[in-house]
């Protein structure tokens, strides 16, 4: 459907984007996810056709649009800052689109209603200026005048960042939905990871300009391709020499010299003896009470790990208890200290 | 960002042409050249035995001839520093930082100078203070000792100015007070300090850059004071430049060059301040950095003493701002025999200050009664008032408008192009170094001539192109401000927004038309309806270009102030010249009213002004028809 061919975007002497290469699949949920300042905007600009590539190419359909005007892409976009016209009525926002095609009234007025239902907007607000709707329902104006024009690929910029936390988790939800209603391709911007876990069929990691990995979720989440990778998603353990020594005793198949990690739920706090994993013990340093599951810190001596334990009600450790620690070299990933192909655990 | 190819045939380049070619030529047509023509004009002096003699101006000034009028004029500038900060500073705080009561009504009586100013305003005062105002001549009926020529000279145009120029104090320092965030108040009052200890630690520091600009500012405005010492008799720079403009060397030595020399001096003193100002600003400001910023609540004066000066202090301010207002409102409505008195005569009232016309009778030297038919006229029904109104009215709405559409297009391109729009903009606000009187004085000397190509060689100080002439001035002493004023609203532009509506398909011009001119248009309006009232009473520029062609409202009202002699020259002057300050007062009380007032709303605003309107209507017209149908059904 998309596909970013050898893309580079360079601003003056400063390259934004080395050598992208990308290909989202028809009806795709597809996120560029990253640090603030990677390139994941510029890639979605790149696509909609606000900046044009100092080298390499887009295609839309195998269509070559490189050098196709944005309002020529048919490629519909939703704005982080949602760019509603503060001077139109929620209905003329809408309608915009189709006025600017010379599309005749009635034909305006009922692609902008029917629209206007499928994204939950009653004909009291469509009356309305944008400023009177409230924060979620301005995202609704936003999605439903990109996709009125019926594009072939929708880029959702980080149209999510703007709303307060509950809200951000309710619309996430609504969004998805939407997607897979209307079953139309769409390119999502965002640094959130969780909220990237949660929408996408598949992710693009950016860092520095650079494709760290693409993948699925559960690909990105549990087998990360990079160190940059392991480390921006999610929460995660490095683990201290001494614990590697250790593992390395008991014959983990790991290398010494590589960088290994270890996610905080593949960590558990007094589990019974397991052959092939490695027990440490240790104290219990502090914790913190999320109220679905507990974070404790516990220090072995050589480095403080954390470890996250489902709240189940029966065991809850207090600080100072010495408890013991358990990690499986399978759950491990690990990585060569510099450049070096990574091998996954 | 966008570094798309340009299209084969490209709309926006020749547009871009055309607007570069058109900035040159005002910028260097209409600001750059005469303005240094007048500069060089210094140079090419010749003396008496018609040598050239470059520095003959200089060596006469250096002699002492022309320090009079820099003195008087630095003297004023100084003076107006003190006295306008204490009025304006003090007014500000009584209405929005300590609790007096009635500050709702303090507040309007301390802007009533936003409605009327500069020539309007300086005949009102005169009309209570002058040798024959009502207030001197009550005085002297109650003690005849007082000297009733006291309101002339330096005095009287320090009391005016003083009072006339705390507007931009009424507007900013307030403006500034509001966003002072209450919490650090509070904070300074939860460490132990007490009130006046928290004025001066907290909340001035923060007042400090507003006050700078203000100061400068005003040092500005007494430096160019023209209508005042105009009227009140004050030899000052300007009234003296614009009497050499008139003069010649039949008369004087090298009046032209004379004056060219102050107005450079004035430029020097402008532009010396301005920079000192910029640098200042530059530095930064305090800015809040609180996020959650609390309104900031009245301050109660805990020590009764000090409370109850503070209410006389602000009832006595009110006093004096109101008194003018109230007394040429009260005038505007009484007849001839009252106002040529300065007497009140509260059982008639008319309006025939404003229109119609009436029998004038008066006594011969001979001790005969004559008549003049319809002498006594009112503003819309005396010809030259209605002339004066209607040219000024004419060439202000233009200037304006000009000036509006101008300052669009250019800030446009400058927030597009950060390079050459930096240069645009420093162009645009290159009349702001220049005193409004070099500008019109350059004008009247430079286009006096056939000899200016890019006009066609067409000689525009000559009869009715004077107006085209003071069109121009006009347009270009506005276009700084208008440039500040309509600028700060295309911030409010979301860069997203431009590229949301081309993402849709809209080209540049559709995009400019819907989408960017409809977020602008509140601040262009009101850049047109504030350049409307400062122009429309204009005094300071008509009467340097001095024209019967080009005689503003202004130069008509000043005109009014020759009272009428024994034989009835310029009759019901005074009457005519209070109805005048009032129609002023009603164009621009309704114009701030209709920019501040119904102009500030937003969409959302607009569209629930017109729910409520209509709820109502549908309520009240619900009660009519219910009454209907109950009086059927009783009558049935």
């Amino acid at each position: 459907m998309i596909r970013l061919n050898n893309i580079v975007v360079k601003f003056g002497d400063f390259t934004a984007l080395h050598d992208i290469n990308v290909h989202v699949k028809e009806g795709e949920f597809f996120t560029f996810l990253g640090p603030s300042g990677c390139g994941k905007t510029t890639t979605l600009r790149t696509v909609t056709g606000f900046i044009e590539p100092a080298e390499g190419s887009v295609f839309v359909k195998d269509k070559d649009i490189t050098h196709v005007p944005i309002e020529d892409r048919n490629i519909g976009i939703v704005f982080q800052s949602y760019a509603l016209f503060p001077t139109m009525t929620v209905y003329d926002n809408i309608a915009f689109g189709l006025r600017v095609k010379k599309m005749k009234r009635a034909e305006v007025d009922e692609k902008v209603r029917t629209i206007a239902r499928k994204v939950d907007l009653s004909d009291e607000q469509l009356k309305k200026a944008v400023s009177q709707l409230s924060g979620g329902q301005q995202q609704r104006v936003a999605i439903a005048r990109a996709l009125v024009t019926e594009p072939a690929i929708i880029c959702l910029d980080e149209p999510l960042s703007n709303l307060d936390a509950k809200l951000r988790v309710q619309l996430r939800g609504e969004l998805k939905k939407m997607q897979k209603d209307f079953g139309i391709t769409s390119i999502y911007v965002t640094h959130d990871q969780e909220e990237a876990l949660t929408l996408s069929d598949r992710i693009a990691v950016f860092n520095k300009g650079y494709i760290e990995q693409i993948g699925t979720p559960n690909e990105i989440y549990n087998h990360s391709a990079t160190e940059f990778v392991c480390n921006f998603i999610g929460d995660i353990n490095r683990l201290s020499e001494e614990v590697v020594d250790k593992l390395l005793a008991m014959g983990a198949p790991i290398r010494k010299e590589d960088h290994h990690y270890v996610r905080l739920e593949r960590v558990h706090v007094n589990a019974p003896e397991t052959p092939g994993a490695l027990t440490v013990p240790g104290t219990v340093d502090s914790r913190e009470y999320y109220g679905l599951y507990i974070k404790y810190y516990i220090d072995l001596g050589s480095q403080t790990i954390k470890v996250i334990e489902r709240n189940d009600g029966v065991n809850l450790y207090e600080p100072g208890q010495r408890v013991t620690v358990q990690i499986n070299p399978a759950d491990l990933m690990s990585y060569p200290p510099s450049g070096e192909e990574a091998s996954k655990g | 960002m966008n570094t798309l190819r340009p299209k084969p045939f490209d709309v926006t380049k020749v547009l871009q042409l055309i607007g570069a070619v058109f900035f040159l030529y005002l910028f260097l047509g209409f600001m750059l050249l005469p303005c240094l023509n007048t500069l060089t004009s210094i140079f090419s002096v010749r003396n008496a035995a018609g040598e050239r003699d470059p520095f003959a101006v200089i060596r006469f000034f250096l002699a002492g001839n022309m320090g009079k009028f820099v003195w008087n004029s630095l003297k004023l500038a100084l003076c107006l520093i003190v006295t306008v900060n204490v009025v304006g500073i003090s007014i500000v705080l009584l209405t929005e930082y300590f609790d007096i009561k009635g500050a709702k009504i303090l507040r309007l009586g301390y802007m009533t100078t936003l409605i009327y100013s500069g020539v309007a305003l300086v005949t009102g005062y005169m009309f209570l203070y002058a040798g024959d105002g009502i207030m001197t001549t009550w005085l002297a009926a109650k003690f005849p000792n007082v000297n009733k020529t006291w309101f002339t000279g330096f005095n009287a145009v320090l009391f005016t100015m003083t009072f006339a120029c705390t507007s931009n104090h009424a507007l900013f320092l307030r403006n500034a007070i509001r966003g002072i965030d209450y919490n650090t108040v509070e904070a300074a009052r939860n460490m132990g300090a007490k009130p006046f200890k928290v004025l001066f630690k907290v909340v001035f520091p923060t007042l400090i850059p507003t006050l700078f600009s203000l100061t400068v500012m005003t040092f500005i405005t007494g430096l160019c004071a023209m209508s005042a010492p105009t009227l009140l008799g004050f030899d000052s720079i300007n009234p003296e430049i614009v009497r050499l403009a008139g003069s010649s060397t039949a008369d004087e030595a090298f009046p032209q060059a004379r004056a060219a020399l102050l107005s450079i001096l004035l430029a020097c003193f402008t532009i010396l301040l301005l920079t000192v100002l910029s640098s200042y600003e530059r530095k930064g400001h305090y800015l809040s950095v609180s996020k959650t910023k609390a309104k900031l609540q009245k301050q109660k004066i805990t020590n009764p003493v000090a409370n109850v000066l503070a209410h006389i202090y602000a009832y006595v301010l009110f006093l004096i701002y109101m008194t003018p207002v109230v007394m040429i409102v009260l005038f505007a409505f009484q007849n001839y025999p009252a106002v040529s008195m300065r007497r009140l005569d509260l059982k008639n009232w008319t309006l025939i200050n404003f229109f119609g016309t009436q029998d004038y009778q008066y006594l011969t030297n001979r001790g005969k009664y004559k008549t003049r038919v319809g002498s006594i006229s009112g503003v819309f029904s005396n010809e030259a008032t209605l002339n004066g109104s209607r040219t000024s009215f004419i060439l202000s709405e233009i200037a304006a408008a000009l000036a509006g559409v101008i300052v669009v297009v250019a800030c446009n391109y400058i927030f597009k192009h950060k390079k050459t729009g930096t240069v645009l903009e420093y162009a645009l606000l290159f009349p702001w170094l220049l005193p409004t009187i070099l500008i019109c004085y350059s004008y009247r000397v430079f286009f006096n001539s056939n000899d200016v190509w890019y006009v066609f060689g067409q000689n525009l100080y000559y009869q009715d192109r004077v107006k085209l002439l003071l069109i121009i001035a006009y347009m270009v002493v506005r276009l700084p401000f208008s440039l500040r004023m309509i600028k700060a609203s295309f911030y409010a532009i979301d860069e997203e927004l431009e590229d949301a509506a081309r993402n849709l398909g809209s080209s540049p011009i559709r995009t400019f038309l819907r989408v960017k001119l409809p977020i602008i248009l509140p601040s262009a309006r009101a850049g047109f309806a504030l350049n409307f009232p400062y122009l429309y009473p204009e005094y300071d520029m008509s009467a340097t270009f001095a024209s019967t062609y080009g005689t503003s409202y202004a130069m008509v009202i000043q005109a009014m102030c020759r009272e009428e002699g024994l034989y009835g020259y310029n009759v019901n002057a005074s009457g005519r010249r209070c109805a005048s300050t009032v129609f002023i007062m009603l164009v621009s009380g309704l114009i701030l009213y209709l920019v501040y007032g119904v102009g500030a709303r937003d969409l959302g605003e607009r569209l629930e002004h017109r729910d409520r309107r209509r709820k109502r209507w549908e309520r009240i017209s619900g009660a009519f028809r219910k009454k209907q149908s109950s009086e059927a059904v009783v009558s049935s």
